[in-house]
This record gives C-alpha cells, structure tokens and sequence, in this order.
C-alpha cells in the first residue's frame, strides 16, 4: 500500500449569504496516491471548483484538514502556500489564462521566475516543457498568434516546467472542440504514464474516460468514486 | 522574484504601454521641471540679492545737509558738516570706511598737452575705501597732506589717458582753475553705482583742507566744513543700529534739541533693497508652491493610472499568484512600475529643468543656478511621489484574492 499523497478529511466549505449559508463542501473526505490520474465529475455548483482550489492551496477549508506529502495546508502562512503551489502544484485553466503581451516561452517560464532560489537553467526547462507538449518550434510566438489548443499546451507547458507533483485542471477541455480536447487529454494521459499525478475537473464523459479513476460530487458530498481495472 | 526580475517586469510593462506610460510621465516631467525651474530661480534670485547687499553701494550711507530747510522762527538754517563728524562716525562699531568730502563739478583740469573738465573733490584717505577704487599708481591722500594743506592730486585713470597720455604723471604738475597741485596719485574711475552725472570717469580728488582752502573756500559758518559724508558698513554689520548712532553723532554735533526734527538726511538704499529681497523670496516660495501642485497633481495621475493598471491586470494578478508569486512580489512588481515612470520622469524632468536654466542664463530678468542640491530635492520629490501614489494600487493589487482574480473579465 502506498502512502496517499493527498489527504482529505471531512472537508467543508460554507458560504454566508446573508441569512442562509451555502455548503460548497460538505464533508469530503478523499485520498489520492502518486501517479493516480483522476477525473472529477458532477452538476454545475456541485463544489469541484472549490475542492480544487483548496487541493492547489488557493482557498483554505472552513472545516477540516488537507494533507499533502503530509504537510497540513489549513495552517500554512499566505508566503508558505505561495511557494507550494510554486513547487507543488501545476494549474492548467479553462481559459487558459496567458499573458497576451508575452511569448509562449516568456509565459512558460513564469512559474520558474517566482521560484527560490531562482533556478539558473530556466531557458532549458522552458524549452523542454515546450518540447514535450510538441511546441518547441512556437516558442517565440504569442497567445493571438496560437490555436485554442496550442494555447492550452502552453499552459500545460507552464504547468510542467516547475516539475510539480500534481497537475490540477479544471475544465481544461471546455473552450475546446472535440478532436482538440482528445489531443489535449491523450497529452495529460503521455504525462500521467510519466509519473505525474493528474487531478481533471470535467463535464464530459468522454473527457473522464481518459482518467483511471473517476469521482463524482454532488451538492458538497462525494456520491461515487470508481478505480478502472488496469487493463 | 529578485529585484532585478522585478525591475524587468516593471520596465516591461511599461514599454507595452508606450502611449500610456509617456502622458503619465508627462505630469511628473513637467511637476519636476517646475520644481526644479522654480527653486532654481529662488536661488538664483536669492544669490543675486546677496551680491547686491554685500556691494558697497548697498552698504553705503550718505548724508547731506538739509538745504530744503527755511529759515523760521524754531529752526536755524542748515549748515555744512565738520571734520570732527566724520572721524567720531569712523569710529562707530560695524563701520567699514567713513568719509568727509568737498565737490566741484564741471571744473578745468590742464597740463602741458591739453584741458578737460572734471569732477573735482577734496577728500580724506578713506575716500577711495569707500568707493571700492584701487591705486593704480603712485600714493592715496595722506592725513598729512591734509594737516599741511599739500597741494597734490590724485587723478582718475580716465584724466592719465587724457591729459598725460603715455607719460607716467606721478610728480608731474597738473593745473586746476589754474593753480597748480603736484600728481600723487593714479587710481580707478569710482563705484558706477555712486553716480556724478556727467564726466563719469575724469576725476581730480585733493586732501580736504587744500582743496578748501585753494579751490572750493571755505564757509562763513563752520570752519573745516565737510558738505557731504559718505558711510561703508562691514558686510553683514547691523546697520540700522549704525543709522541710530549717526544720528545721536549728528544731534549732539549740530545741537538739535530732543525732539525737533533733524536738518540733515540720511540716504541709504538698503531699505528698498531689503524689501526688494523679500518681495522676491516671497515670489519664489510661491512658484515652489506651484510646482509643488503639478508635481502633486502628476503624483495623482501616476496613481490613477497604476489603479487604472491594477483592475486592467487582475487577472494577470490572479495568475501570478497561482504560480506561486508571493504577496511582496505583486507589491513591489506594482510599486517598482510607479517608482520606475517617476524615476524616469524624474530624470526628464531634470533635464528639462537644467535646460530652461541655460536658457535663461542669457536672459537679464531671470537668474537660476545650477545645484545639485536642489536637483536631488526635485528628483527626490518625484521619487517620493512614486512611492506614496504607487503604495495605494500595489497594495490593492497584492490583497487581490487569487480565485476572484482569476474569475475577472
Ligand atoms: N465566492 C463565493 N461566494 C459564494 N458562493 C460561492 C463562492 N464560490 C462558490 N460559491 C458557491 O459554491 C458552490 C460550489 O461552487 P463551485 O465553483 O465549486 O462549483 P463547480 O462544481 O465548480 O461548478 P461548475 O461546474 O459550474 O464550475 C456553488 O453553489 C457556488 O455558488
Ligand atoms: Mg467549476
């Protein structure tokens, strides 16, 4: 049995508005191991968003503890979150969310720019991470100059320079059509067998079939979580 | 992020917003100009003052016998001065040179090679002291000359020229109204501020007692007599404390009871000059002022702007955070971006600044100087500037909440 590298407990997120109070969690409690490649699904409003940015310690819990590689976000300082999601964490958005002014290599190396210390290779990470998302020849072009799909594999590339341990993605097919989102899944699935852990928020069903393993929320609460069978 | 990435950033953002970034610098260019321009002239102003009030013309008291005044039935006549005055005066603390002397204008001054008119004085030593003029050649007045009534002259340069041409005059005889004096002396034309009117550099000056007593006569009244005295504070002397004790001279000399009023004047043009200085510093406190407000009034600009940039950038923000940019970083990308469009301003504005000063180093009314100190008080003014309008806006930005800033249109 291996050592989860992310540990949820009773997790919950309550919202006051006004009078009544909106449960975007409400006590979830989740493992999830190294290498996993994992899809959450569910309704619109169903809380995956919120799930997602407390996994990327973007938003802490109102209740409850997250864990990861053992270290308990809830109690972290703003400075140390920062520097996990820097090292930890990769963000791949629905909106791909590039800096138009900026070359795919000059937003590719973002991440590394905040990192400490600074890295002293930051050119050669850029131009792998654009090699490994097929793009090494596009390295000088900005985001207006790009495809929908190009444009995501940059971030996906930005994502990856940094050599996170998890990848977090949410919708990160939803601006895309069909045949760009099968390519831009089948890149997530080469990284996945490449030891990174996957965590995808999605509406479609083809998308979630990419995953190994496929949890569904409803209204805060976890209503179903599968494993495939490795085949 | 190490400073100097931030720098980048900063300067990056900048130049992808050229036309922005040159109308925000323009306020804090023209702000820092006008600061500059105006402390500067405040200066210069300030220093040209100073020369005036240290000049001796400035320093300077003269004073007449009030010939305006009738006879009445309280008042005597006014009548000249003594010698005995104008040495108690030289001995007034704070006094440069005091000086007695008798005039002639418009007087015949010959030699062997030809004749002109001049300006003909009897004097004491401290004559040429007080009138700033130097020996050129030969020896100043003597008290001597005057106890023994020796008739010799010194003559203005101006006189050398005319009437002994390339000769050296000293020991030559010189006839004035036909009597003759001996040549002692060769010195400068006096101060041009203390004016004679015509024959402004042809003057013959005598020891007092041989002018008195060969040219000019003496007076019925007052034996020795002195028709005007001149008066040279020390530079920086109190001279209003000068001017009273003058008068308690003047009072017990000419026996004016307590209360009556004086029958001779006192001219002295420090009084308007003083008010002239503080009329002038006044105006440049002013314009200080005024560039004070354009250089505040671009400060309010740059912060709009950086606000402008901040909501403009909130996603870029959000972003940023996401990829691990701590709350400093945002804070000092933000922040350098202001201080950087001031600095540069700043810069621009010096240089505008120093520019209108050479200009106007042509020009007579207005003088500014160059200082580095008062460049470095209107560059760190701008620099200021920078900092208290950028904090607002860079602290906006690094309170942002990552969710939030990422959700914005
Ligand atoms: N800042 C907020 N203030 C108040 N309510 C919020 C806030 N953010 C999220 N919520 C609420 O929390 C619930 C969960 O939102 P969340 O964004 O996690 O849903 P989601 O599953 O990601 O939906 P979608 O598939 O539409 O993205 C929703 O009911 C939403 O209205
Ligand atoms: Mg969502």
């Amino acid at each position: 049995m291996k050592l989860p590298l992310i540990k949820c407990n009773d997790l919950t997120k309550v919202y006051k508005m006004g009078q009544s109070e909106v449960y975007a969690l409400n006590g979830v409690s989740l493992e999830i191991t190294k290498g996993e490649f994992v899809a959450i699904i569910g309704s619109s409003g169903s809380g995956k968003s919120t799930l997602m940015n407390m996994l990327g310690g973007l938003d802490k819990p109102s209740s409850g503890e997250i864990r990861i590689n053992g270290e308990n976000l809830s109690t972290m300082s703003g400075k140390k979150l920062a520097q996990f999601r820097n090292v930890t964490i990769g963000f791949v958005f629905q909106q791909f969310q590039l800096l138009p002014k900026k070359t795919a290599h000059k937003n590719v190396s973002l991440p590394l720019q905040y990192r400490r210390p600074k890295p002293d290779n930051i050119d050669a990470s850029v131009k792998k991470g654009l090699e490994m998302v097929g793009l090494a020849d596009r390295a000088a072009h900005r985001p207006t100059e790009l495809s929908g799909g190009q444009q995501q594999r940059v971030a996906i590339a930005r994502a990856l320079v940094g050599n996170p341990q998890v990848l977090l993605a949410d919708e990160p097919t939803g601006a895309l059509d069909s045949k760009t989102s099968e390519a831009i899944m089948t890149l997530l699935q080469d990284l996945n067998r490449q030891g990174i852990t996957i965590i995808v928020i999605t509406h479609e069903d083809e998308v979630a079939a990419y995953a190994e393993r496929v949890i569904e929320f409803r209204d805060g609460e976890i209503i179903s979580d599968h494993i495939k069978k490795a085949a | 992020m190490s400073p100097l990435t931030t720098l980048g950033l900063a300067a990056s953002s900048l130049i992808e917003r050229p036309l922005r970034t040159l109308l925000t610098s323009l306020g804090i260019i023209i702000g820092v100009a006008a600061v500059y321009a105006m402390l500067s002239i405040g200066e210069g102003t300030k220093r040209e003052v100073e020369k005036q009030l240290s000049s001796m013309a400035s320093r300077s008291f003269t004073i007449w016998p009030d010939w305006n005044r009738r006879r009445t039935s309280q008042s005597k006549p006014s009548f000249p001065f003594k010698e005995s005055d104008v040495e108690e005066i030289r001995n007034i603390a704070g006094v440069f040179a005091a000086t007695g002397s008798l005039q002639r204008n418009s007087t015949t001054i010959s030699t062997e090679i030809g004749d002109t008119t001049a300006n003909f004085l009897g004097v004491d030593p401290d004559y040429l002291k007080s009138g700033g003029q130097e020996m050129l050649a030969g020896e100043n007045i003597s008290y001597t000359d005057i106890e023994q009534s020796a008739p010799v002259v010194v003559i203005s340069d101006g006189i050398q020229k005319t009437l002994f041409k390339n000769q050296d005059p000293i020991g030559l005889p010189i006839k004035v109204n036909n009597i003759t004096f001996t040549v002692k002396g060769v010195t400068t034309a006096p101060d041009s501020n203390i004016s004679f009117g015509g024959n402004a550099d042809m003057f013959v000056w005598a020891p007092t007692s041989s002018a008195r007593n060969r040219i000019i006569g003496g007076n019925p009244y007052v034996r020795n007599h002195i028709r005007s005295i001149r008066v040279i504070g020390d530079i920086g002397a109190n001279f209003p404390q000068i001017e009273q004790e003058i008068n308690i001279i003047m009072r017990r000399s000419r026996d004016i009871k307590t209360g009556a009023p004086p029958d001779y004047r006192i001219f002295s043009s420090r009084g308007w000059q003083e008010r002239n200085a503080k009329s002038q510093k006044t105006i440049s406190y002013l314009l200080a002022a005024m560039g004070a407000i354009s250089l505040l009034v671009g400060g309010v600009g740059v912060m709009n702007i950086m606000l402008v940039s901040v909501t403009e950038r909130t996603r870029e923000i959000g972003l940023r955070m996401a990829m691990g940019a701590q709350k400093s970083d945002i804070m000092s990308q933000f922040l350098a971006e202001a201080l950087l469009i001031c600095v540069l301003s700043g810069l621009i504005g010096l240089g505008a600044g120093y520019g209108l000063s050479q200009i106007s180093l042509g020009s007579e009314e207005i003088k500014m100087v160059f200082s580095s100190k008062i460049a470095l008080l209107s560059f760190g003014s701008a620099l200021l500037i920078g900092v208290i309008f950028g904090f607002l806006p860079a602290r906006r930005a690094a309170r942002l909440n990552p969710i939030e800033a990422l959700r914005h249109e």
